[in-house]
């Protein structure tokens, strides 16, 4: 019961006016940046970090705006998806399949609203379990010594790719590459190591122009090359008519859908990609020849949807308490909880108790915000969806510089911040995921601390990472998460683009 | 279009080698005689990062399509662009630089000119206000700052 009196002070936390006022407008600016294509969660999230601290906002207060966005960004995605059957990001294209033939029947407006309310309850179901598990997963931790931690992080990375990932060497390089650059700056013990002299790389590489260079520049070079800057074509929405029996009848649906989207979001390398997929095939099975799959069935709308809701919720139970995120957003969401000084991980729950339970109070919010706004006020998110890249892409651009300008005060980290942009262009033009960057970045400092305690303990003795059961686990899960994509990958790819296929 | 990865893979070949040589050439820390010192890691990266650059150059992935001339042209504008806000944000301020660099992307990415530049003033004049004024954050007004009349 000692739970619920932290999540009922997180209700407090969350419920504060102000707090309250920021979880609206992360909703909304969330559910913007993530109808625009291409600009998935984590480059929204990515993209108002600097403005969370622009803003100078308390640690809950912020975080508590970026899960909103977070959410709303998950939620965005399902507009284009269902209204013009362009899926905003992977998750999504579930959602294409029955979203975008009920559009076509013109009940646009419907889809949307069942969306939503999957969304909800996908949510809220992942969020319970998120309750549930997460105070036992962060005693379990406690046991962990440096070495387990380290094959921890071995393991994040090694399924960082997800079971549907490509080229698991690229992953490797990938993360290869963002902890050599957080070896650059001074080391724990005064070496300098790569600083080349450079004063502004003493204190190291700062990951938040990192990501905002990454993510949001290198999408501007994307839009700029795909010459996408004209927009969609046009939206149109009919009026709302649902009544509470149709909604009834997507009720069991969402919480099949929330289960297993929750249960692929915590288990490394499934995600919310596989979260959705599942949800719509096991529908499918289930209710066999009484559904109408494909054709515009509420439940495939509402199946794909709470899946994927229910797994990005369920992805923060890893990034919470073992401070190991296994997606990219919840990624970015970490590199915010360090960048305030806090070490997510085990000690979080007891040291930033109102932190952590106001966050998850946040989740439970935000879905319930984002469901007020989205049923009335649909008809305007798609008006204004109607403004073209063109205009919007440059000005968040600019706001992204002035964010991190307003910070800092130095030019060098802006030229930073172009220098990681067409860094990030050239990687995703050669299929090299830009995560496994962000994550060694992230985690190198965290990793290498990790391995110094385990060889110190042993006096140098490397054999101490796999003298444990624990670790030895770990490894041997590192070592399934490289190997499997490579083996059921393609299968599963096939499936998902057969899936899609049917529908065209 | 096997070449990208082959060129990319022995790129960050020269890199892990130049990154591990680098680890050669720290300091002994003060004190010394550690079971890790500041070496450690990085070398063991540099090891990481060499073997899958090598399995790169032998397997390569079938790579993308670099964009044609025209476009990579307009990318480097685009970058270019950027460059120059950050190098003219200073001297010329905040609105200015912003007009200019915004309606540039506009202009460049299909927007008609006069639109475009009038998008950029107007998001320049927003956002200034908007922190200045909304957030209290001082951004550079530049040659504007006449306007001031201080």
């Amino acid at each position: 019961m000692e739970t619920l009196g932290y999540l009922i002070d997180g209700f407090g936390v969350a419920l504060a006016p102000h707090n309250l006022m920021f979880a609206l407008i992360g909703a909304f600016l969330g559910t913007l940046i993530g109808a625009l294509p291409g600009l998935g969660p984590a480059n929204g999230v990515a993209i108002l970090i600097p403005l969370a601290f622009t803003l100078g906002l308390p640690p809950e207060t912020a975080l508590i705006m970026l899960t909103s966005v977070y959410a709303g960004a998950m939620y965005g995605g399902r507009i284009s998806s269902i209204l013009l059957n362009i899926p905003g990001d992977e998750p999504a294209m579930m959602t294409c399949l029955d979203g975008y033939p009920m559009a076509q029947k013109g009940k646009a407006a419907e889809a949307l609203a069942i969306s939503a309310i999957a969304s909800f309850m996908g949510s809220l179901i992942a969020t319970i379990g998120l309750i549930l598990l997460a105070p036992l997963l962060a005693k379990f931790a406690l046991t962990f010594g440096p070495a387990e931690y380290f094959a921890l992080f071995v393991l994040a990375f090694a399924t960082l790719g997800g079971i549907t990932g490509k080229n698991p060497v690229k992953t490797i390089l990938a993360a290869a590459i963002g902890l050599m650059i957080a070896t650059v700056g001074i080391d724990s013990t005064g070496t300098q190591r790569y600083t080349f002299g450079v004063l502004e790389l003493y204190e190291g590489v700062d990951f938040i122009i990192a990501i905002v260079g990454l993510f949001a520049i290198s999408e501007l070079l994307f839009f700029i090359e795909s010459r996408a800057g004209g927009g969609k074509g046009p939206m149109k929405v009919n009026k709302l008519s649902l009544s509470w029996k149709e909604i009834g009848s997507i009720f069991p649906t969402t919480l099949r859908g929330g289960v297993l989207g929750f249960i692929s979001g915590v288990l490394p390398g499934a995600g919310a990609s596989l979260g959705s997929f599942i949800s719509y095939t096991l529908e499918k099975k289930v209710l066999g020849s009484k559904g109408r799959f494909g054709e515009g069935d509420p439940r495939g709308v509402a199946a794909p949807e709470a899946g994927n809701n229910g797994a990005s919720s369920g992805a923060l139970v890893p990034m919470l308490t073992l401070g190991v995120p296994g997606s990219g957003t919840t990624a970015v969401l970490l590199a915010l909880l360090i960048s305030m000084n806090i070490t997510p991980g085990p000690m979080m729950f007891t040291q930033n108790a109102d932190i952590v339970w106001g966050v998850i109070a946040a989740l439970l919010v935000g879905n319930f915000l984002l469901l007020l706004l989205n049923i009335p006020l649909v008809g305007i998110f798609v008006k204004l969806l109607s403004v073209p890249p063109k205009y919007l892409l440059p000005i968040v651009t600019m706001v992204a510089f002035v964010g991190i300008y307003s910070i800092s005060n130095s030019a060098f980290d802006l030229y930073f911040m172009v220098a990681f942009g067409v860094a990030g262009y050239i990687l995703r033009k050669l299929e090299i995921p830009l995560v496994p960057i962000i994550l060694g970045l992230l985690l190198g400092p965290e990793m290498e601390k990790n391995l110094g305690h385990a060889l110190t303990i042993s006096n140098g003795e490397w054999s101490v990472l796999w003298s444990s059961g624990l670790s030895i686990t770990l490894w041997a899960l590192a070592i399934i998460g490289l190997v499997l994509p490579v083996v059921v990958g393609p299968v599963l790819r096939r499936r998902m683009r057969a899936a899609q296929e049917n529908v065209d | 279009m096997k070449c990208n990865d082959r060129v990319f893979g022995l790129l960050m070949l020269v890199l892990a080698v130049a990154y591990g040589w680098g680890a050669t050439q720290f300091p002994e820390p003060f004190g010394g005689g550690e079971a890790i010192g500041p070496e450690t890691f990085p070398f063991l990266l540099a090891v990481v990062l060499a073997l899958s650059s090598l399995y790169l150059i032998v397997k390569p992935d079938p790579g993308s399509k670099w964009p044609p001339m025209r476009t990579g042209l307009e990318l480097l504008i685009a970058v270019v662009v950027l460059i120059a806000y950050v190098l003219l944000l200073q001297p010329l301020g905040f609105i200015i630089t912003t007009t200019l660099a915004v309606g540039t992307l506009c202009w460049r990415m299909g927007a008609a000119p006069i639109r475009a530049y009038v998008t950029g003033l107007i998001a320049g004049i927003v956002v200034y206000f908007l922190f200045t004024i909304g957030l209290d954050l001082s951004l550079p007004l530049g040659v504007l700052s006449v306007l001031e009349g201080s």
